[in-house]
């Protein structure tokens, strides 16, 4: 990811790979590095690897092959040390009967090893932050799916960790609650590290700065969230024209003529247009623009289609699918 | 600038982590329904065992010895509510898998000290039970039967049992940390103990076995003991203990969760 010695990695995983009783391939041959500040997004279907990944980072799993270091030192089991750097929130968090947020936030405290004086002031100063004061004192049973998540996030901050692990973090949670949880994520990511990893695309476009993307075990793309939406294919646009409608039509089947389209469609006064695979965006659309200067129709708006982080994913996955064979060449890959 | 040194190299209290884990546990296992049930049924069938027998001494003036009917409770207590006390050891760990331990475990605590957290706070638990029922057991004998209990080979009965106890806990506990679902653990312990006790009963008479001990319990409890042989039987269950724990901790330690 950038040009830092190993030992000032936060993460770095080298060929890590999980392979569940020799059953089921989890995780192949994962190499990546994560260096201070990096807010990475880790993106993939069900079923990809992001929860074993983030499982081997923290120590819950053993590799099968590879390693993985946080801090410039090799996690395992019992790298309780480690830990303790670390804030982690799993998937679905779940919580021992009977206790109330207090009890439970003392009790995440106590299992970092946190002294009396500095356990209590922190869960106090969370509470409040997560808005559970009013609830503080009620047994978490009762608790809603958003009450859960910010105990979760809570509990992931108890120890004021340099390394923040959430793994699908928005999951569950109402607009409003997924708002809050993301502007939590920027105010943090300005002074730790954290992976997230999300099924919803557009959270991983605006909170995180790097990507990586696993499909079927197998890392696909490990950068900057700006490369990976620069691969994208941009070969969609929709222009909203102005006009007499003959002269529209007029200049409809004249770019359906135009050899680099492939679709044309018009419908009202939207005009929606797919590139050939091999046409040059700017060079056809220029093409376009002066079909419709021709017969005096005016250009309202032009946009290019679709959400671009998901569509660059969905582009890195087929284009992954598609190399069938090829895809044991780990140059190719990256 | 001190603070953030301070911020960044906090203090941490090495055995808090364990600590934590035992008081929660030891909690968990005070509320679980297993362990109430164990304990009403417990409290229920000694209560109502000594009252027929002490019925049986007052109304018909049948003498009832009490060394014979606490060795006979306590050798229910510990066969009897053996199932109950697997299901209570068997799945410490493996109830906990994939969800409460991930929220345990991803937090700075390594897999000795839970493990270690959750073997001694079922010890404390299970055994602290037993001895609480157990001396009151024998407190009830002394005002209610015939008394011809010892104070020394009393404390010796409920030590030998303990120890016995003891090894049962800990083989549950390891299995739990071994096995992938509690089912599988409850029904592995039983078929470990079952086998267990068959082979031991083929011991050459010198040797000490379950069975055989729990069937002198009366004439310890008199005072009439072996206490080399006694102290023998506990040591080969606390070997037995201290061995079945070693291959949990090291086993336990190297999964995955």
């Amino acid at each position: 990811m950038a040009e830092i010695s190993s030992s000032n990695m936060v993460v770095e995983t080298f060929k890590l790979t999980k392979i569940y009783q020799n059953r089921q391939i989890a995780l192949n041959d994962v190499t990546l590095r994560l260096e201070p500040g990096c807010v990475l997004g880790l993106l993939g279907s069900n079923g990809a690897g992001k929860t074993t990944l983030l499982r081997l980072i923290i120590g819950l799993h053993r590799p099968t092959a590879g390693w993985a270091k946080v801090f410039g030192k090799f996690m395992t089991p019992n790298a309780a040390e480690l830990r303790r750097r670390i804030g982690y929130i799993p998937t679905n968090p779940q919580f021992p009967r009977g206790m109330t947020p207090i009890t439970y936030l003392d009790y995440m405290a106590r299992l970092f090893g946190l002294p009396k004086d500095v356990r209590k002031p922190r869960l106090a100063s969370l509470i409040r932050a997560v808005d559970l004061l009013r609830v503080s004192g009620d047994s978490i049973a009762g608790f809603s799916n958003g009450m859960t998540a910010r105990l979760a996030v809570a509990a992931s901050l108890i120890n004021e960790p340099d390394l923040l692990i959430w793994d699908e973090p928005t999951h569950g949670l109402d607009p409003e609650a997924r708002r809050s949880m993301l502007e939590l994520i920027k105010t943090l990511s300005r002074e730790k590290t954290l992976i997230v990893s999300s099924h919803n695309l557009s959270d991983i476009d605006e909170v995180c700065n790097h990507a990586a993307v696993l499909s079927h075990g197998q890392l696909i793309y490990c950068g900057s969230l700006q490369d990976l939406k620069g691969r994208m294919r941009r070969n969609h646009f929709e222009l909203d024209l102005e006009g007499e409608q003959k002269a529209i039509t007029k200049s409809t089947t004249a770019i359906r003529a135009l050899p680099e389209f492939k679709v044309v469609t018009l419908k009202h006064r939207r005009l929606e247009l797919y590139l050939q695979e091999e046409a040059v965006g700017a060079a056809a659309l220029a093409n376009v623009l002066m079909t419709l200067n021709d017969n005096k129709v005016t250009l309202v708006s032009i946009r290019s289609v679709g959400q671009q982080t998901e569509q660059a994913f969905l582009d890195l996955v087929e284009k992954e699918e598609s190399r069938g064979f090829a895809r044991i060449y780990q140059a190719e890959a990256a | 600038m001190d603070a953030i040194a301070e911020k960044k190299n906090p203090t941490f209290n090495r055995w808090l982590p364990y600590w934590a884990v035992f008081q929660a546990d030891v909690r968990q296992t005070l509320r679980s329904w297993v362990y109430r049930f164990w304990v009403l049924l417990s409290v229920l069938a000694t209560v109502g065992y000594l009252l027929y027998r002490f019925g049986g001494y007052h109304e018909g003036g049948i003498v009832q010895t009490a060394s014979l009917h606490v060795s006979q409770l306590l050798r229910w207590i510990v066969l009897g509510s053996a199932a109950i006390v697997c299901v209570l050891t068997a799945g410490s760990i493996t109830s906990e898998r994939g969800t409460m331990a991930d929220s345990v475990l991803s937090r700075g605590i390594s897999r000795y000290q839970y493990f270690l957290g959750k073997w001694h706070a079922r010890l404390a638990t299970v055994l602290g039970t037993f001895l609480t029922l157990g001396i009151a057991t024998l407190i009830s004998a002394l005002f209610l039967l015939h008394e011809d209990l010892s104070l020394d080979g009393s404390l010796v009965a409920l030590a030998v049992v303990a120890a016995l106890l003891a090894t049962v806990i800990t083989l549950g506990v390891t299995v739990s940390a071994v096995a992938n679902s509690t089912v599988l653990g409850i029904a592995v312990l039983w078929s470990m103990l079952c086998v267990a006790g068959f082979l031991m009963s083929f011991l050459p008479p010198r040797y000490p076995s379950p069975d055989r001990t729990l069937e002198r319990l009366p004439y310890i409890l008199q005072g009439n003991y072996d206490l080399v042989g006694l102290a023998q039987f506990a040591g080969w269950s606390l070997l037995a203990s201290g061995v079945a724990a070693l291959f949990g901790l090291a086993y336990f330690s190297r999964r995955d969760v």
